[in-house]
């Protein structure tokens, strides 16, 4: 009996430390197979945290943050859409620039709107709810986790099949994976790739805006400093190890998941919280040693 | 729209780029239901005049009429509309995508919101059978070989109602097998009706198949002939504006001292295929010797193993009697091999140099550009101009960008890099690939005073008649083995190509 | 006179850097402003907090971190290896080098070069991590160099909570480093570390390395076209291994300094915080490799931030517009133009040639 609590536990402090990766990898994979080196993911999901939980403060409502967090992270990724689309301006550099902005951007407003250092938290900041599906909820073990979840808990849970039904079975889908390929030949066929660039790294925006909302709304009700602490590269990760496509990209998100509520649980158990933190990332790093794949296209881009 | 229209009519199309006249006032009539060919060397504006038909490329002067009705493309996508449909050298696929996918891209038949796959793949069966081509409509593009590509794109233009194929230069990658069979369907193609144009240099491609011939040069129009009327050699001294020539081939300068030997070289690729299979053979001083295949028939290969840029997983190379198999790129350029990439942008060059640091690079290491660990930067800079004057480099200066510079004078560049070095043995990769008639003379002659001056060199030429002209002795390679080899001075370009295309296994070439 | 200021006023714009540069302070205005301040206060506030009084102190020993910084990130970028890790491998020098200063128990004169050292040591270990990751498994860098930041910010956590910590206090902190052990401060700008010595030393030995060596050239040759330097014989993935060690070694240095010659003491997240390695990244990123405009760059970097703080203390605007105006001035750089030439040539229509295309 004990054993069982303890493990569903364990379940969903897995399932909500995936959801924010889960999200903001998919909107990495959709830039990748639009062709857009996205490494901003960090970046725009900081910002989504930030925005979500101002929004949610001065409306009290937790959906308006969230709407608020998406609409801010959208609006922010085109500023790499187009920088590195329109201008044609190096992804890397503009990445880890945009990364930046959004770090200083937050910090700066953090202090100038709330009067506060470090971490917001205020009574006024509405936490998204959970929604607990009747029946399902009351699956051993896994009903809590997955199935009492936030609106972008389940939105994640809702686009993994949908992205999948979207790039593999509809006309938008397959032109969007042409033009990440040879952009030159979807364009003599009549598609213009610019337009599918910014349309993916506009919904990446959106996606991480939402991760972000999950990240300060749903897993904590707080915005605290670069409080995304490199989850944004984790998904990168999760993207290149998931090769794009929707149920990798879930698996491997499970796995960092899984790594950071393992983390979780033996830090309950007495370790260090400075071992557990690493965990994720040594993980991360780990699994991306044992996939010894070719990451072709990254190691082209990093090495001209 | 007149229904006794020829369905193609180009009138006066002129095109001219920085310091070329492409195309010079270019008429061209195709009739409807032909196999239409084009042929030209290389620079005479074959291309050009494709990609202008084709809507790449907007004409300076000149119009088009198809059928009748005269258009101006802006883009490929206007070319389409009009009926046209263009099979690139380079295929335009997209890899990851399966042949329906690609074939319907853009014009995918629906079911709601999505794809209708079934239509999408009986669809395009139905069209592959129709004319024999063949193929499965789920298949991956990156799985399937070249000749079955060249196929997808024939589907995928007609798909879009093309009633006018161009194909470019479509025999370049394909063994003689898929050669033959792509043939058999342009005259099924015809049967039904559809208007090929067929652009190529091969004399006997174009007697095999083609109805009429149109012979460019120096982006001009020298004759448009009905092929049954006219003869291979007739039709080369169009292309060329002379007869065969006829280069002394002057003996071997050291007489029979090896300078490169190459016993047993094997290669087997990371998929464990077997690219490179037990080659062997010398490269004496004062001899070129040619290496003649089509492409993809394991040359890369032989290359990438002679300069060590990938291991040989077999066999043994010496150069001037050390053991360089294991070597590392490095060590082989210090024991005397100097080496003239195909790719003279990505591989050749470095876009973001200047003039001086790209004729350093490989020899940084020799005594005279350096003092220890630290660079002679006047031994350098003077190097680099001297090769400039020498090798007629037209650049500003050593410290010129080299993204700025022509084709063919980037390839110059090149060469004066690594024709100037005390190396014994030059492995030239298409030497003269995209260069204008003027600066592919100036090579030619450069090749043969290497030779001249006692060294060897190594030429790997998709031109059978440049390794003609320069080749002592020619190796034919197909399927990654030595088939055969040739005094060059009594063989020709028939006899070539039949081992070249493994004709000598099966039976007698078409044409 | 209205002529001359309208041509100089055309030649700024005209150059993508200073062009940037107006365009972000505007934009940090504008930013400013909306927030409730007034802009022009704000700024005059930054200048005068960045450059009078102890201001100028502390953006000259602001610039030591952050010039350092790009010093190590550039080597291996101009080898077109882009190493994200150096915070952590600032970290993980810092943490070895403080720990030498405190523990070696032989006399200053030995104990200061020591830590140095011990710090490069330990960096350039950090970073040759990622780089066997590059070479032996394909890893790229890019990715793994980051990612190693946050294990190495654990580490350090670990090691000065527990086996080092100080009893006495009850933040996380290694006990300060005994003041003989200490790099000493200079004479110049009212005191500023000798470790300005040792950067300027850097600076000019990396230049001159650039400029005068194979080895220099043979990286530059790898950063423009890895395929081209293969080809000319340079043994790249040794190249990219030893890029790493330096780059690790200068960012182990840099971590010394800043608790041996600045904090005395190694407090968790103290290095992390001000984001040094971030704003070096930058840094060379606008100096495009360049260790002359670096340090102009660096000097740039160092008074927004130092003036930012003293804006921060006098008219209450954080100093991370800082951060932001630094963010942005790279963006629109690298959206002006392509800060390496690896945009796709358009299909030049070159004599006869296609491009020989896969597939």
């Amino acid at each position: 009996m004990f054993e069982q609590l303890f493990d569903s536990a364990l379940v969903e402090s897995v399932v909500r430390a995936l959801i924010p990766i889960l999200l903001a990898a998919l909107g990495g994979m959709i830039c990748d197979r639009a062709g857009v080196f996205q490494i901003s993911l960090e970046g725009m999901m900081l910002v989504g945290a930030f925005t979500a939980v101002a929004g949610s403060y001065l409306a009290t409502s937790a959906t308006v943050g969230t709407v608020i967090a998406m609409a801010a992270g959208s609006a922010f990724s085109l500023v790499l859409a187009y920088g590195a689309v329109s201008r044609q301006g190096d992804p890397i550099v503009i990445g880890v620039a945009v990364n930046l902005l959004a770090l200083g951007l937050t910090s700066f407003l953090l202090p100038q709107l709330f009067g506060v250092r470090g971490v917001f938290q205020d009574p006024r900041v509405d936490g998204l709810n959970r929604f607990p599906i009747p029946f399902l909820s009351d699956i051993p073990i896994v009903g809590p986790a997955i199935f009492r979840s936030t609106i972008p808990g389940y939105l994640a849970m809702l686009a993994v099949p949908a992205l999948w039904v979207f790039l593999f079975r509809t006309p938008i889908g397959l032109r969007l994976r042409g033009v990440g390929e040879r952009p030159v030949s979807a364009e003599t066929l009549g598609v213009n790739p610019t337009q599918y660039k910014y349309a993916a790294v506009v919904a990446s925006g959106m996606l991480c805006g939402l991760a972000g909302a999950q990240l300060a709304l749903g897993n904590v009700v707080q915005f605290s400093e670069n409080m995304s602490s490199g989850r944004g590269w984790i998904a990168v990760v999760a993207v290149m190890l998931g090769r794009a496509h929707p149920a990798g990209v879930l698996g491997a998100s499970a796995l960092f998941g899984a790594a950071e509520g393992l983390g979780f649980r033996l830090q309950g158990n007495g370790l260090p919280v400075q071992i557990t933190d690493a965990l994720p990332y040594v993980a991360t790093l780990v699994a991306l040693a044992l996939a010894r794949k070719r990451f072709k296209r990254i190691l082209e881009l990093t090495a001209a | 729209m007149s229904v006794n229209a020829p369905e193609l009519e180009l009138r006066g199309i002129t095109k001219r780029f920085p310091g070329v006249l492409a195309n010079d006032r270019i008429d061209l009539t195709v009739k409807t239901g032909a196999i239409h060919a084009i042929v030209g060397e290389n620079g005479a504006g074959k291309t050009t005049l494709m990609s202008i038909l084709y809507g790449l490329v907007q004409p300076d002067q000149g119009e088009i009429r198809v059928r009748g009705e005269l258009v101006r493309f802006s883009s490929a996508l206007d070319a389409i509309g009009a009926g046209l449909g263009m099979v690139h050298q380079a295929f335009k696929l997209f890899p990851t995508l399966t042949v329906a996918e690609n074939v319907v891209y853009r014009n995918e038949p629906k079911k709601g919101w999505f794809i209708d796959r079934d239509a999408a793949e009986a669809g395009v069966r139905k069209l592959a059978d129709s004319f024999g081509l063949g193929i499965d409509p789920k298949a991956r593009v990156e799985d399937l070989p070249v000749g079955v590509l060249q196929r997808v794109e024939i589907v995928k233009a007609l798909y879009r109602d093309a009633r006018v194929l161009i194909l470019d230069e479509p025999t370049a990658v394909l063994a003689p097998q898929e050669r033959d069979g792509l043939f058999v369907i342009m005259r099924r193609l015809k049967a039904a009706g559809r208007t090929i144009l067929f652009v190529t240099h091969k004399l006997n491609e174009v007697m095999a198949v083609s109805d009429r011939v149109t012979v460019l040069r120096s982006g001009r129009v020298m004759a448009d002939l009905k092929t049954s009327e006219t003869s291979p050699k007739a039709i080369s001294k169009l292309m060329t504006g002379r007869d065969i020539e006829a280069v002394a081939r002057p003996s071997l300068g050291n007489g029979g001292e090896h300078l490169l030997r190459v016993n047993d070289l094997g290669v087997v690729d990371d998929a464990g295929l077997v690219r490179l299979d037990r080659v062997s053979f010398e490269v004496q001083a004062g001899e070129i010797l040619g290496i003649a295949a089509v492409a993809g028939n394991g040359q890369s290969e032989l290359i990438d193993a002679l300069t060590g840029l990938k291991p040989a997983s077999s066999g043994s190379i010496s150069l001037n009697g050390v053991d360089i198999t294991q070597a590392e790129p490095a060590q082989r350029r210090l024991a005397g091999l100097a080496y003239v990439p195909e790719d003279r942008h990505r591989v050749g060059t470095a876009a973001g140099g200047e003039v001086w640091s790209n004729l350093l690079m490989g020899y940084q290491r020799t005594p005279k550009f350096r003092r220890g660990r630290w660079l002679r930067g006047t031994a350098v800079k003077e190097h680099a101009r001297e090769l400039i004057a020498q090798y007629d480099v037209r650049v500003g200066s050593e410290n010129t960008l080299v993204g700025t510079l022509s084709g063919g004078n980037l390839q110059k560049l090149v060469v004066a890099r690594e024709m100037t070095h005390p190396a014994e043995l030059l492995i030239a990769d298409q030497p003269t690939r995209g260069v204008d008639i003027g600066a592919i003379q100036f090579l030619h002659r450069r090749l043969l005073e290497y030779r001249d001056q006692g060294r060897g060199i190594l030429l790997i030429s998709a031109e059978l008649s440049e390794l003609l002209a320069l080749s002592n002795r020619i190796l034919v390679m197909y399927e990654g083995r030595i088939v055969a080899e040739f005094d060059a001075a009594s063989t020709d370009e028939a006899e070539l190509g039949i081992y070249m295309t493994g004709g000598h296994l099966a039976g007698a070439v078409h044409g | 006179m209205a002529e001359t200021l309208r041509a100089s006023t055309n030649r700024v714009l005209r150059n993508p850097v200073a062009f940037s540069i107006v365009l972000s302070l505007l934009l940090g205005a504008a930013i400013i402003a909306a927030t409730g301040t007034n802009p022009l206060l704000a700024y005059s506030e930054m200048v005068r907090g960045a450059l009078t009084g102890s201001g100028l102190r502390n953006t000259v020993s602001r610039m030591i971190p952050i010039v350092g910084m790009a010093l190590a990130i550039s080597i291996p970028f101009r080898a077109g290896v882009i190493n994200l890790g150096g915070e952590g491998q600032m970290v993980i020098g810092g943490l070895a080098g403080t720990l030498a200063a405190i523990y070696l128990p032989l006399p200053p004169v030995l104990v200061i070069p020591l830590a140095l050292v011990a710090g490069m040591v330990a960096g350039a270990l950090w970073a040759l991590l990622p780089a066997i990751g590059q070479t032996a498994l394909k890893l790229p860098i890019l990715i793994s160099s980051l990612l190693l930041n946050y294990p190495a910010r654990a580490l350090t956590g670990y090691m000065v909570r527990f086996p080092f910590a100080d009893p006495t206090v009850t933040s996380s902190s290694t006990v300060p480093v005994p003041e003989s052990n200490r790099i000493p401060k200079l004479a110049l700008f009212d005191g500023v570390s000798a470790s300005l010595v040792l950067l300027i030393l850097l600076l000019i030995g990396v230049a001159l390395f650039n400029l005068r060596t194979v080895p220099g050239y043979e990286t530059r040759m790898t950063g423009l076209n890895s395929r081209f330097s293969r080809y000319g014989g340079v043994a790249v993935d040794r190249q990219v291994v030893w890029v790493m060690l330096a780059s690790g070694g200068i960012a182990g240095m840099i971590g010394t300094h800043l608790v041996v010659g600045e904090t005395y003491r190694f407090l968790d997240g103290d290095l992390v915080v001000s984001g040094f390695a971030w704003s070096g990244l930058l840094v060379a990123l606008l100096a495009r490799h360049r260790p002359g405009p670096m340090l102009a760059a660096g000097a740039f970097f160092a008074a927004l931030q130092i003036g930012g703080l003293a804006m921060q203390r006098n008219v209450n605007v954080p100093w991370q517009i800082a951060q932001v105006l630094q963010a942005v001035v790279i963006i629109m750089i690298a959206g002006r133009f392509v800060l390496k030439a690896r945009r796709e040539t358009a299909a030049v229509i070159e004599g006869e040639t296609t491009v020989t295309g896969e597939v």
